[in-house]
């Protein structure tokens, strides 16, 4: 007899979102997380505000999971982790490790929904300094000083009055080997740029930037807002270096349509660090036998047309497990990917056990 | 990038990062690298009402191809926008002036950066703080002293209609109310050629027997282009003392002849509570072309360029093509550049009166660039119905060696030499 449960990995926006819509369809969903409770990265890393709505994060999640925190049909797994999986699609008996104890968990399909993790500035080059100087940081460095609503440069508690983002750190880099664009960050440091002008109204922001990716309304809703009502700075021409100058940073990059090289002074640099497959994510791979792509994200199987299914009949993955996703693509997938897993267990009932 | 000679340092001791250069490094250039983008400089300008949409550019660079003065030179919004991010004073700079407010930039610009706002709002605190390009200072107080950017006299504005061979009704002798007001301004009442097309449009509308005055020696100049090259103060005083006396007459519509006219009554007289209903001649007149007795047959081919103020800004294409082609014999050829596309002969935003100016800093003038495009299509004339144009058009024939190969007619002298009066 297949088992009908549906066991979800990872509860981030889309394992949320993938829970909410089994149970809403009356189908019983097992949801796993590592820590002792759920959200995922926004959750974990502390975003401040969502891009690009502005909405507060802690709101914005808590009022996404509050169906799936009393709910007859979602059994969360909290301190879990998978070790080991068998079976095929209708039934997978999967190993866990669940407060320290081994679970068993019987599924008749699998979503693994284990994200990304930021860019690690410091681990293949030390171009920006990132572990040198106190006043470089990362996007998740500075999304934290916004949520705590104290916006100062590390190296001395004071309020920075020049600023700059250096986008592309850590992506579309073949010698680090994340040839990829990651999707967010060019929304996301204008949307940091946005609340440093809000925060410190006398505080110049500089986005330094290859090209600015703001597809959809992004463009409108935060790229036009930055330039034309914050009077963010947009310069083409990417940083080289970071070298310190007296208790400045000196920034050093070519400014490209003037084809000059400049070198500004400023109290904080943040590198709009981007996206790479969380260790969950490589983990469930291999767990699952499931094929990845030469990043070490899931690899989908249908192309553009289905962003869900993967090598191994039963297992979906949702959200940036398969690669850089904003909010709107992990809620998406997720969706998809409860309705697919969905079909599966229904389809896989009419096979004999 | 050129080298500054007054920025050529020579050192007898250069030592950089503790290192003593050899000798030949000691000739020390002109600033090459970037050290501060001084955000004041561009902030200065956005903080204008009107300046706003200067912060908005993203460099796209869609401005450059289409504006006219970068086609001759070097120039255009991006550019503009780009300097002041890397500081420069745009209150002080040659580039301050160049634009000719003819608004091709702002047709194609995504981000609706609106030079034809930006660059009376920055020349306005230019002209506060007196700089001004002394040719364009004299037109002001000119325009200011005599009401005219000509200098003539007030009292003779009207003296051209003693040429115009038919009775021209001026309104505060016939002292009843008429159809078409007809606000000649100052090139059609001052100007030779200018002139000439006022003595033409007379004439038209005596044969169509239209029930219209004129406001004579009464009229002051609309000051349109005095406002875009940054003389608010005086747009503003001479657009009340029109206002003023059109208010004293009763009329149904008014006529302009001068596209800059239009755009005034169109588009800020209202905002200064003179709300009338304007139209171009040409507009006036297509419709009723085909009630003119036209005795000859002209045998031209007819090239026509489209007033930015009446075409882009007015969005009329049509009625001066209507005029035209309704003109027996005469065949119409288009240049590569018209209707919405067409090219700027110069003379808008106060490019009338910065020609020696401007000469510093193009290859060739605008209105030179288009009378070669005109030659190119083989057209015998070129057609044009600004006041503005005839001049400007007719020294660029003679300046690009085209004479006898081009002519210049306002479109209502060529309906007159088709009528045959």
């Amino acid at each position: 007899m297949a088992n009908q449960n549906i066991l979800i990995i990872g509860g981030g926006p889309a394992g949320i979102e993938a829970a909410k819509g089994i149970a809403a369809l009356g189908y019983k969903a097992i949801l796993v997380e590592k820590r002792d409770r759920l959200g995922g990265t926004p959750d974990e890393a502390q975003y401040a505000a969502l891009t690009p709505d502005f909405r507060d994060t802690d709101e914005a999640l808590g009022e996404m999971m509050a169906p799936v925190l009393d709910n007859e049909n979602v059994n969360i797994l909290y301190n879990t982790l998978i070790t080991g999986a068998e079976g095929s699609i209708g039934n997978f008996n999967v190993k866990a490790l669940s407060l320290g104890k081994e679970i068993e968990i019987k599924a008749g399909a699998v979503i693994i929904s284990t994200g990304f993790q930021h860019f690690d500035p410091g681990r293949e080059t030390q171009k920006y300094g990132y572990y040198e100087h106190d006043d470089v940081i990362t996007l998740t460095d500075a999304e934290k000083m916004l949520k705590a609503h104290n916006f100062v440069r590390p190296s001395n508690g004071e309020k920075p009055k020049r600023v700059c983002f250096i986008q592309c750190v850590g992506s579309r880099d073949r010698q680090i080997g994340n040839e990829y664009c990651s999707k967010v960050c060019c929304g996301i440091a204008s949307k940091q740029s946005i609340e440093i002008r809000r925060l410190l109204p006398d505080c110049k922001v500089f986005i330094f930037y290859i090209d600015m990716r703001m597809y959809g309304y992004w463009e409108n809703e935060i790229y036009w807002v930055a330039q034309e009502q914050h009077k963010v700075n947009y310069v083409k021409g990417m940083a080289t270096e970071i070298v310190k100058k007296g208790d400045k940073l000196l920034v050093k990059g070519e400014d490209t349509t003037l084809r000059r090289p400049m070198e500004v002074p400023m109290d904080l640099v943040i590198l709009s660090v981007g996206m790479e497959p969380s260790e969950g994510t490589k983990q469930m791979a291999s767990v699952f036998g499931l094929k990845q792509n030469k990043y070490h994200f899931i690899e989908t199987t249908g192309g553009v047309l289905d962003t869900v299914s993967t090598s191994v009949p039963g297992v979906f993955a949702a959200g940036a497990a398969t690669g850089p996703a904003d909010l709107e693509d992990s809620v998406s997938s997720a969706g998809l990917a409860a309705m697919k897993a969905i079909a599966a267990v229904r389809q896989s009932q009419k096979i004999p056990a | 990038m050129p080298v500054d000679k007054s920025q050529i340092i020579e050192k007898e001791k250069a030592i950089v990062d503790g290192i003593e250069l050899s000798a030949e490094w000691n000739r020390m250039f002109e600033q090459r690298v970037v050290f501060d983008y001084d955000t004041d400089a561009l902030d200065k300008v956005t903080s204008l009402a009107g300046g706003e949409s200067m912060g908005w550019c993203y460099q796209c660079g869609q401005c450059i191809p289409v504006c006219p003065v970068d086609n001759v030179g070097e120039y255009g919004p991006r550019k503009i926008f780009r300097n002041l991010q890397l500081g420069a004073d745009l209150f002080n700079d040659d580039d301050l002036w160049k634009c000719t407010t003819c608004m091709n930039c702002l047709r194609v610009c995504p981000k609706e950066v609106d030079m034809i706002k930006i660059m009376p709002a920055v020349r306005e605190e230019a002209v506060l703080n007196g700089n001004v390009p002394d040719e364009l200072q004299e037109v002001f107080e000119k325009t200011f002293e005599y009401g005219n950017p000509l200098g003539e006299s007030q009292r003779k504005r009207a003296d051209w209609i003693k040429e115009a061979g038919v009775d021209v009704p001026v309104m505060k002798e016939i002292r009843r109310p008429v159809d078409i007001l007809w606000f000649v301004e100052c090139y059609p009442a001052y100007h030779a050629r200018g002139k000439d097309a006022s003595k033409a449009l007379a004439r038209i509308l005596h044969q169509l027997e239209v029930d219209y005055g004129i406001l004579g020696a009464e009229e002051k100049c609309t000051c349109d282009s005095q406002r875009l090259a940054g003389e608010t103060g005086l747009f503003e005083e001479f657009a009340e003392h029109n206002i003023r006396l059109l208010n004293k007459y009763k009329f149904n519509k008014i006529m302009v002849t001068d596209p800059h006219a239009l755009n005034a009554f169109r588009k800020e007289y209202p905002k200064l509570g003179g709300e009338f209903d304007t139209i171009h001649y040409t507009t006036f007149l297509a419709p009723l072309m085909e009630k003119l007795n036209f005795k000859n047959t002209l045998n031209y081919k007819v090239t026509f360029h489209d007033p930015c103020y009446l075409g882009r800004h007015n969005g009329e294409f049509d009625a001066p093509r209507q005029c035209i082609e309704a003109i027996p014999g005469v065949e119409l050829i288009e240049m590569g550049r018209c209707r919405e596309q067409s090219y700027c002969c110069g003379g808008g935003g106060g490019g009338m009166w910065l020609d020696g100016f401007m000469a510093d800093h193009v290859r060739e003038r605008l209105s030179e660039n288009r009378v070669r495009e005109a030659v190119e299509t083989g057209a015998d004339v070129l057609a044009v119905c600004c006041p503005y144009e005839v001049s400007r058009f007719e020294d660029a024939v003679k300046s690009t060696g085209n004479e006898g190969k081009l002519i210049v007619r306002d479109i209502v002298e060529l309906i007159v030499e088709a009528l045959g009066e």
